[in-house]
């Protein structure tokens, strides 16, 4: 049975291949390995065909400035005569901006047109607090402080197409973020390993797990007995993807910390077809008031695990890529103009990444409000020209084909006029 | 007091005529039932006693917690500094520790050094002062649940910690929930709506967390601006820079949606504005003068407003704040409100009209007193009724509390107990939303929560779960009669809730166990997460 999985998986790249989608992820030398398969499986539609979505949260308000750097804006080397990083360093897209070096290794997805950045996005709400900013990026609803849920478990809610597999919202760490709060079926795991019943002894797990099977088919119905079915449904299939063992492909590194952890086992997900459609995961680190550093030191060890973990994590999937797609996002940007201690303070408005092969990449998309003081928020910050939830919405409406998202986002009306554009049509 | 035996009498003679199938209570299921209601489940002997006492009488003394003596758990108070701490003085070392760091900030960059590692040990004394604070605040918590006498008190301290829900991770109210737990929120558990209202409306923690404090008549400038502007051009600039302006709505927001007359509760913009202005002025002072409540008078809008038709004439300063509040807590709106969640916590998730209707006829009654709403809520026929029992699916902290209650465990004061039930989803006092956790089995039951809660369950009765020691040699004695041994778990720790089929398949998997130790721990796990016990 798990052989013919793998088939067709195989199968469905190679026949959203033969529909005629940009081959976007064969132009790898990585991808040398992909051998077609006969064109008679090229029809036969399966996991691998449907979309998945990563979100990662930078928490701490990424310095959007010094991760896509405006090197062509004048005001950016006059605000941050210490911590701009200098042209020379920078790691050129279109003339205008560029990578932070420590990304580097994001630039061949910007050439092939799998990488997109989002600049000036943020929140119309002007809270300089973590806790707020964070809150309403994560309820989707900036201002309202009383919403229970997430966006995400909303999208979950709303979403009909997609069946409720144990799998199918996952967040990886201790605990359930806000952003997947809500009634829809959500998984937090900590460790792909552990999920199960730990007992270190296989015989003994084996037995374990039997003896709360028979417990939970039993008299109970409702609501516990159908999680109960699920989780031991869960625990089988992971047991047959057997994440033990996993090993990446195409040589893949993963970085270590927490966002390759993360990834690796978002990455095993994917390819182990347990009907993932939303991932979340997040990282730390990125509040950076006092020294930031600019080419090198603090923000840029920060962007390098970023970086490499996303970098690692494109090769690892390789021709899944097609159907995946990895946001980054951060509850707001800092101050144009550096502070006296060599580091910034809350801003508004910050950049986003889009990374994968439905994403329409290779340009940074949003509207350039420019560093101009004139032009700034409160006469200090970026101004936000992308509100978070066009571009969220874009992403849910193109990519993983929501059909409502009034309800995802209640009391905002997403229209396409005002979507980014980083998701092809 | 002497007719409540002859009334839950009469609810059990009740009973038969509208379940015809069902036997009415015996004394042991409805000892049963009020300890998984009123109590975070039984401990080992707990159904009997309660039982002989007789279940009205219990529930009684548990109505008047002043009255149970509970020296255990007062002894083991003394372990958890933070009960004897000033609440200003968190407040002052948070605050200096962040003064100190801008004061680092400002001059850092030229003194030579990295001025980013040189201030780090400021940094890690305060994340390790807050993180020890959180790490008491909540094991207290989990403690007192698990070893107090006085367990409806317990009960009804969550359920308003929960109600007027503060995230202790925002800001200030890391320095601010413990004292908000234990002063605004405990005394007044059992007492008067209208009290716990105003005590909430008045803390810190409140303030701050739905940022009231900062939330000031448009245009208002403090005194002592002034007197620094005839001083001090520049420096005024900066403090009217810093400084709060304009109104803020949201706890005017959330004390109409949540707090009091919900959402359905018959309220407009217009009156959010309203009670927004009426709650002008009300701050906190500065850590360094002790960090409790204050009214701002120069913030303060002294304009008449109008909320819900109500007028409030110009020029009462704070009084007009404390006279919503008084009319808020005996809206009827707020009574249906707060009845039926106080009924969704108590009977079921969907509760019965009937049991509503009582608990606010109580209400009115006694002019909120909340021990006679609960009284009216655990006399009512809806609680007592078939539909009633093991209906609800217990949360995370119920689920761990009752477990270790019932193996008779013993958490130590580490956090490690209260960790776990952070992993379940129920960190306590990490709640973001001021909507607090939700009470119904769709929110707490899915594939994962399961899992964790079976894990928890099986290292709890191999007496590995951390935090926590268990003696289980006097309550169940190690056999290799395996019939006897599930006989006594489901007796002694369970109160008996095992069905046929869940015996079954403990026999079946108990048989080819040799060790009876891990035979027992075997029967106790399966237990313990097994479906029976996840409700109450």
């Amino acid at each position: 049975m798990a052989v013919t999985r793998r088939v067709f998986v195989k199968s469905g790249g190679l026949a959203l291949f033969s529909l005629g989608l940009d081959p976007l992820f064969l132009e790898r030398a990585a991808y040398a390995l992909y051998r077609p398969l006969p064109p008679s499986s090229a029809l036969v539609r399966s996991d691998a065909d449907h979309p998945v979505l990563v979100c990662l949260f930078m928490r701490g308000a990424v310095d959007g400035l010094n991760m896509i750097v405006p090197h062509g804006d004048p005001f950016y080397y006059k605000e941050r005569p210490r911590i701009a990083v200098p042209a020379a360093d920078v790691v050129d897209l279109d003339g205008h901006f560029g990578l932070h070096p420590a990304l580097a290794a994001l630039k061949p997805f910007w050439d092939n047109k799998s990488l997109a950045a989002v600049h000036a996005v943020g929140s119309p709400d002007s809270t300089r607090s973590h806790f707020d900013a964070q809150d309403y990026m994560e309820t989707g609803t900036p201002g309202a402080k009383a919403t229970s849920d997430g966006w995400l478990n909303r999208y979950c809610q709303h979403d009909a197409e997609h069946a409720n597999t144990p799998f199918r919202a996952v967040a990886f760490g201790p605990e359930l973020p806000r952003i997947l709060a809500g009634s829809a079926p959500s998984l937090a795991i900590d460790d792909l390993q552990a999920f199960g019943l730990r007992v270190p002894q296989p015989g003994a797990r084996d037995k374990l797990t039997r003896a709360f099977e028979s417990l939970y088919q039993g008299a109970e119905t409702g609501l516990l007995a159908t999680s109960g079915r699920e989780s031991f449904e869960a625990v089988q299939r992971l047991q047959q993807a057997n994440p033990l063992r996993y090993q990446p492909d195409h040589g893949a590194e993963y970085p270590r910390g927490r966002i390759g952890h993360a990834l690796l086992q978002i990455a095993q997900l994917i390819k182990a077809d347990l009907g993932l459609r939303v991932a979340f995961l997040d990282s730390t680190g990125w509040d950076t008031h006092v020294n930031q550093g600019s080419s090198e030191g603090q923000l840029a060890g920060r962007l390098q695990e970023l970086g490499g973990a996303l970098a690692a994590f494109t090769t690892d999937l390789g021709e899944r890529m097609r159907s995946v797609v990895v946001l980054t996002m951060s509850e707001f940007g800092r101050t144009v103009r550096e502070n006296g201690n060599s580091g910034t303070d809350h801003g508004h408005a910050t950049a986003m990444l889009a990374l994968g092969g439905p994403v329409a990449g290779g340009r940074v998309r949003g509207v350039w409000p420019t560093l101009d003081p004139a032009a700034r928020f409160e006469g200090r910050d970026l101004a936000v020209t992308t509100d978070f939830r066009d571009l969220f919405g874009e992403i849910l409406m193109r990519h993983l084909g929501a059909a409502d998202l009034d309800a995802v986002f209640p009391g905002y009306t997403v229209g396409p006029e005002r979507y980014p554009g980083v998701i092809h049509t | 007091m002497r007719f409540l035996p002859a009334l839950l009498m009469c609810t059990a003679l009740a009973a038969p005529a509208t379940h015809a199938q069902r036997p009415p209570l015996t004394p042991h299921d409805s000892a049963l039932h009020a300890l998984n209601r009123l109590a975070y489940g039984p401990r080992p002997g707990d159904v009997d006693r309660v039982a002989t006492l007789g279940v009205m009488s219990w529930i009684d003394a548990q109505l008047h917690p002043d009255r149970i003596p509970d020296p255990d758990v007062e002894r083991r108070e003394s372990a958890f500094p933070i009960l004897d701490e000033d609440p200003a003085s968190l407040a002052r070392a948070i605050a200096n520790v962040r003064q100190q760091r801008i004061a680092g900030r400002r001059d850092g960059s030229d003194g030579g050094g990295p001025p980013g590692r040189r201030l780090l040990p400021v940094d890690s004394q305060a994340t390790m002062r807050v993180r020890q604070t959180m790490d008491q605040l909540q094991q207290l918590a989990v403690m007192r649940a698990v070893r107090s006498e006085r367990q409806l008190q317990e009960v009804m301290v969550d359920f308003w910690t929960n109600h007027f829900n503060v995230f202790f991770g925002k800001g200030a109210d890391r320095a601010f929930t413990p004292s908000y737990i234990e002063r605004t929120i405990r005394p007044h558990a059992l007492g008067h709506f209208q009290d716990l209202l105003l005590a909430t409306a008045k803390s810190p923690a409140m303030l701050f967390y739905l940022d009231n404090w900062q939330s000031v008549t448009p245009g208002a400038e403090p005194p002592a601006l002034a007197r620094m502007a005839r001083i001090d051009d520049a420096r005024a600039e900066q403090m009217l820079a810093r400084m709060p302006h304009g109104l803020n709505e949201n706890y005017a927001r959330e004390l109409m949606e949540l707090h009091t007359l919900g959402v359905d509760g018959g309220y407009t913009q217009q009156d959010v504005i309203a009670v927004a202005r009426i709650f002008t002025g009300w701050s906190i002072e500065r850590p360094q003068q002790g960090g409790g409540f204050r009214f701002n008078d120069w913030a303060h809008d002294d304009g008449e407003k109008t909320v819900r038709g109500v007028r409030f004439p110009a020029g009462h300063s704070m009084d007009e704040g404390v006279r919503l509040l008084k009319l808020l807590a005996q809206d009827p709106a707020t009574m249906h409100h707060v009845s039926r969640q106080l009924c969704a916590r108590f009977v079921s998730d969907e509760p019965p009209d009937g049991c509503v209707d009582r608990a606010v006829a109580a209400w009115s009654r006694s002019e909120g007193d909340i021990a006679e709403v609960l009284r009216a809520i655990f006399q009512s026929p809806e609680f007592w009724s078939a539909q009633a029992l093991r209906a609800k699916v217990k949360t995370p902290l119920e689920f761990m509390v009752s477990a270790v209650r019932a193996v008779g465990g013993d958490p130590d004061t580490t956090p490690r107990l209260a960790q776990v039930i952070g992993r379940l989803g129920e960190p306590l006092y990490a709640q973001p939303s001021p909507a607090g956790y939700p009470e119904s089995q769709q929110d707490w039951v899915n594939s994962g929560a399961l899992l964790l809660r079976m894990n928890i369950a099986v290292a709890l009765a191999a007496g590995r779960l951390p935090g926590v020691s268990i003696a289980l040699d006097s309550l169940v004695p190690a056999t290799d009669d395996a019939n006897a041994l599930i006989a006594t778990v489901d007796v002694r720790l369970l109160g008996g809730i095992l069905t046929t089929h869940s015996d079954e398949v403990l026999r079946r998997e108990v048989g080819d166990v040799r060790d009876p130790v891990a035979a027992r721990a075997l029967v106790i796990g399966l237990a313990l997460g097994g479906p029976e016990f996840q409700r109450q």
